[in-house]
């Protein structure tokens, strides 16, 4: 496919690194040297202009172009360049990137005029979110804006017993879930309602952020669970991270260095207690405890600054600590300090851009288990068999829906829920299967 | 005072004042037409008219404002107003040469504290009065009721008053700029409801009356008390106030002080939008009916356990007492000036209380305890830790620090005021040998800057504010003028800074 990709920035570079080899690729900034950079390292076109110009797209030839990702550092840039290919070239997909979340409620409104919008600080809010929610979780991610998610838990002789051993069918299971596959001796099987849990099983569960929760506690009943994170700046990222939690019924703790910000932190996220100080005062971290948190997540706007405070937080004896890397040097430089989880969100939205440029009507792949299996998210089209089944009428054909996104909403369909053309499906399946689940589809 | 020095547009508020003034002469008419009725003489009322009258139009031909009146002119406009209505309500008293209410001082005494609805009277005897004069004493309240709501509605907020601003977005409508036509636009909508609620009012009254539930609330005694309920006044036509009528006239009564205690904006919402839901989120409403059912509750228990009145109904007695001392209308049914000590003190603790904002209630108001008691709280939370940052929320809005720094200091301002006008009551009455508790001083102080009306010891709900002396008096009478206006407009008024620009 022939893609182009508006800006030549990390986010861009990264995207580009992913997508070369099976793809055509246009890559527009305004900077030639960024540009000479890439083409000596990879094979594409450069175009040295503005990539939110219509000469500029027009010339280069946007009509030929399948896909167009506007990844620069900047929203409007962006969402202009998209406009814009949509007016010259209606059939070309366009993929956004955004740093302000705001624009990604306008565009689930139907908005704005633009196929897929990619938030850099909600998805790595979310992938920090799910992090802190379910601590048990060999692997966690995300789909749907964050209303969906698909946890992979390890069942120990520990775990809850009145879900040990019994079928799922009679167990006493989180609502809104459902356990989408039972690995076993490295064979994985879909359970049906009569298949029962036993310790040593891994298990792929799909549900809401509540019920991801409560698999992980029935799991592993004796970890603790998160009810006190403290998030050290509250800027987009930040506050990003802090109402996702907030949404989780985690306790938030939020220090920020402007008072401004804070004001306006602390009246838009009522539950979060909220602090104007830098994170820096060690007398500051005694006086609130900050070390007695459960978890610290370090998302102030500069790295330096997230590196001092992370390790200052370490000497006072914080547990746990989550940085946002920006720069990807930094990121041994932070582990060095004893930082356990780093997030960079530049590489999670290229990754996030990635995907986009496989099926179109695919909005999300994860690969678990290696690559054995795969966590699919899929529009459904109008033609497709399984429209119109009830979801206990489906076959099982080594596929399992775990959840349908509808008008926005996740939705965890009950038995005789019907499945409409339009509806997104997470669905899980094993790898080989893929071609024939997106075919049924 | 050469006009180019000053920075305020006298000359135009004058205008205004002459203005409002004027269009008040006319409700003089009312009166003596009751007169004719009860072959009373009516001259008074059409001298005071005429007087006050023609020197408004004369005020309003010889000052022509060429300036929009604004914000800075409205602390004039609302101060002045009040004053001058009260030389207005003052003169017939003078002019018909009354024994009880014919002396100057006492006369302004009196119609001040019938425009600034408080109640309290130097009246002792109530069969004495002609009765057009006592039915001009009862419209004085009702007419001071309409301008107090415009008051509280329309100008106080744009004046920022005590943290008035809050309550800015609280009056549906169109945002008008000037000063002039907001005050208009407001006092037509919400005069309407007022007016409707007087008629409610009336009409159930009258109903009582007609159907023998009560055989002493006849038309004259029915409109009286309805001119005087709204504006949360509470003068009577009897010496011993409510007692005089039936217990069902009494709970109407309760009933109606709730409405009048209560933000006019909401009860438009609820009347005239069909919106009720909008009272019951309102934090400031919630708090209002949870203090008078709180009032009520300790008083039912005083009486009950005191047995201060024998058996004879202390539920109906507790409530009516809370209600109409929170909501500082002054109405009673038994005499309160000598209760046992907790009885007292809640009264007068209610006294600092209020109504709601937008209610034509004096006093601090339920809305500004609210934000102190947040205020409050978070300042222990603060002194624990300096660094959090907590936003105070007034339902959902949060309020501004400026909004709750007004409102502290209204508080201050208020309970210095206070202490200034007891102390003063208390040494005047051991100059003139005047028998004055203690506890009497801060009542009088504290009901009259209230605008309550009765006090305790003899300016009790049975007794007078005629044994106080002419100094007393005076000091009384400001203390109702500050507390209708709430303090600051007339404070303002002596910084340099209002009058001058450097």
């Amino acid at each position: 496919v022939k893609i182009f990709v508006v800006g030549a920035g990390q986010v861009g570079a990264t995207v580009v690194e992913a997508l070369h080899d099976e793809h055509e690729l246009t890559v527009f900034d305004l900077d030639g040297e960024r540009l000479e950079a890439l083409t000596q390292r990879f094979d594409v076109h450069t175009y040295e202009g503005n990539g939110a110009s219509r000469r500029v797209l027009s010339e280069a030839g946007v009509t030929a172009a399948g896909l167009l990702i506007a990844c620069t550092s900047r929203d409007e840039t962006n969402i202009v360049a998209a406009m814009i290919s949509k007016a010259i070239s209606a059939r070309t997909t366009t993929v956004v990137r955004t740093t302000n979340p705001e624009y990604l409620e306008v565009w689930r409104e139907g908005q704005l005029d633009v196929d897929f919008i990619v938030s850099s600080e909600v998805e790595t809010a979310q992938a920090i979110a799910t992090t802190i929610g379910v601590p048990a979780a060999r692997q966690t991610d995300t789909f749907a804006e964050g209303q969906v998610q698909m946890v992979e838990l390890d069942v120990a002789e520990k775990s809850d017993p009145a879900i040990l051993g019994r079928p799922l069918r009679e167990a006493p299971l989180p609502p809104d879930s459902r356990v989408a596959a039972v690995i076993r001796n490295n064979e994985a099987t879909i359970p049906r309602g009569g298949e029962e849990i036993r310790p040593g099983d891994r298990i792929v569960v799909i549900g809401s952020p509540q019920a991801a929760k409560a698999w992980g506690e029935l799991i592993a009943p004796g970890t603790e669970p998160v009810r006190d994170v403290v998030v050290f700046g509250a800027g987009r990222a930040g506050s990003a991270v802090a109402r996702l939690l907030l949404e989780q019924g985690i306790g938030v703790r939020l220090i920020e260095a402007s008072l401004e910000r804070a004001r306006l932190i602390a009246a838009e996220l009522p539950e979060a207690r909220v602090y104007n100080a830098t994170g820096f005062d060690p007398d500051f971290l005694e006086r609130e405890r900050i070390a007695d948190a459960q978890v610290a997540v370090f998302a102030m706007r500069d790295d330096l600054k997230n590196h001092f405070a992370a390790a200052l937080a370490k000497v006072h004896g914080a547990r746990f600590t989550i940085a946002i890397v920006r720069d990807a040097p930094s990121q041994e430089v932070f582990e060095y300090a004893g930082v356990d989880v780093t997030v960079n969100p530049r590489q999670i939205t290229a990754e996030e851009i990635v995907r986009f440029a496989h099926d179109p009507r695919t909005q999300q792949v994860v690969m678990l288990e290696g690559d054995r299996f795969e966590v699919l998210d899929i529009t459904t089209k109008r033609q497709s068999e399984y429209v119109g089944l009830a979801f206990k009428d489906m076959p099982i054909r080594g596929a399992v829906i775990g959840a349908i996104v509808r008008d926005g909403r996740a939705v965890f369909p009950r038995s005789d829920e019907v499945l409409r053309p339009g509806d997104r499906v997470i669905v899980f399946t094993a790898s080989e299967r893929v071609g024939d689940v997106e075919r049924a589809l | 005072v050469r006009r180019t020095f000053l920075a305020v547009d006298v000359l135009g508020a004058l205008n205004l004042i002459a203005t409002l003034t004027g269009y008040l002469s006319v409700s003089t008419l009312i009166p003596a037409a009751v007169a004719i009725g009860y072959d009373e003489p009516l001259w008074p009322y059409l001298a005071a008219g005429a007087i006050v009258g023609g020197l408004a139009f004369l005020g309003a031909r010889l000052t022509r404002g060429d300036r929009r009146l604004g914000a800075r002119e409205g602390f004039l406009v609302v101060s002045g107003t009040w004053l001058c209505a009260a030389v207005l309500g003052a003169l017939p008293y003078v002019l018909s040469g009354d024994p009880q209410l014919g002396r100057p001082i006492d006369a302004y005494f009196e119609a001040m504290s019938g425009f600034t609805t408080t109640g309290a009277s130097v009246v002792v005897d109530y069969d004495e009065l002609p009765r057009s004069l006592l039915l001009w004493r009862q419209l004085t309240q009702w007419l001071g009721g309409i301008g107090i709501v415009v008051l509280a509605l329309a100008v106080l907020p744009r004046l920022r008053v005590g943290g008035r601003q809050i309550l800015e977005h609280e009056m549906p409508g169109p945002e008008i700029e000037s000063l002039r036509t907001r005050i208009g636009d407001t006092a037509r909508r919400v005069s309407v409801l007022y007016l409707a609620l007087s008629v409610a009012l009336v009409t159930i009254l009258l109903g009582l009356g007609f159907t023998g539930v009560d055989e002493r609330m006849g038309v004259y005694n029915s409109f009286a008390h309805a001119m005087t309920t709204l504006p949360t006044g509470g003068f009577g036509t009897e010496g011993t106030s409510l007692a005089a009528f039936a217990p069902a006239t009494q709970w109407v009564i309760v009933l109606f002080m709730a409405f009048a205690g209560a933000n006019f904006a909401l009860l438009y919402r609820a009347f005239v939008r069909r919106d009720p839901g909008a009272a019951v989120r309102d934090a400031e409403f919630r708090l209002y009916v949870t203090l008078l059912g709180l009032g009520s509750l300790v008083l039912l228990f005083v009486l009950a356990v005191e047995d201060v009145h024998g058996s004879d109904s202390p539920l109906r007695h507790g409530v009516f007492q809370a209600v109409s001392v929170m909501t500082t209308t002054g109405f009673a049914t038994v005499d309160f000036s000598d209760w046992p000590i907790l009885g007292a003190m809640t009264l007068i603790g209610l006294m600092f209380v209020g109504g709601s904002a937008g209610s034509t209630s004096g006093s601090v108001k339920v809305v500004r305890h609210l934000l102190l008691g947040k205020i409050l709280r978070r300042e222990v939370d603060q002194t624990m830790h300096p660094e959090v940052v907590a936003p105070i929320r007034l339902g959902r809005t949060v309020v501004d620090e400026r909004t709750l720094r007004a409102v502290s200091s209204f508080i201050l301002l208020y309970i210095g005021i206070f202490i200034v006008g007891a102390v003063l009551l208390a040494a005047d009455s051991q100059r003139t040998g005047t028998e004055l508790l203690v506890r009497d001083a801060i009542a009088a102080s504290a009901t009259t800057l209230g605008n309550g009306g009765p006090g305790m010891g003899f300016a009790g709900p049975y007794g007078s504010f005629e044994p106080f002396s002419d100094f007393s008096t005076i000091v009384l009478t400001g203390l109702m003028w500050l507390g209708r206006l709430e303090v600051l407009p007339i404070v303002v008024l002596l910084s340099r800074h209002y009058w001058r620009n450097a």
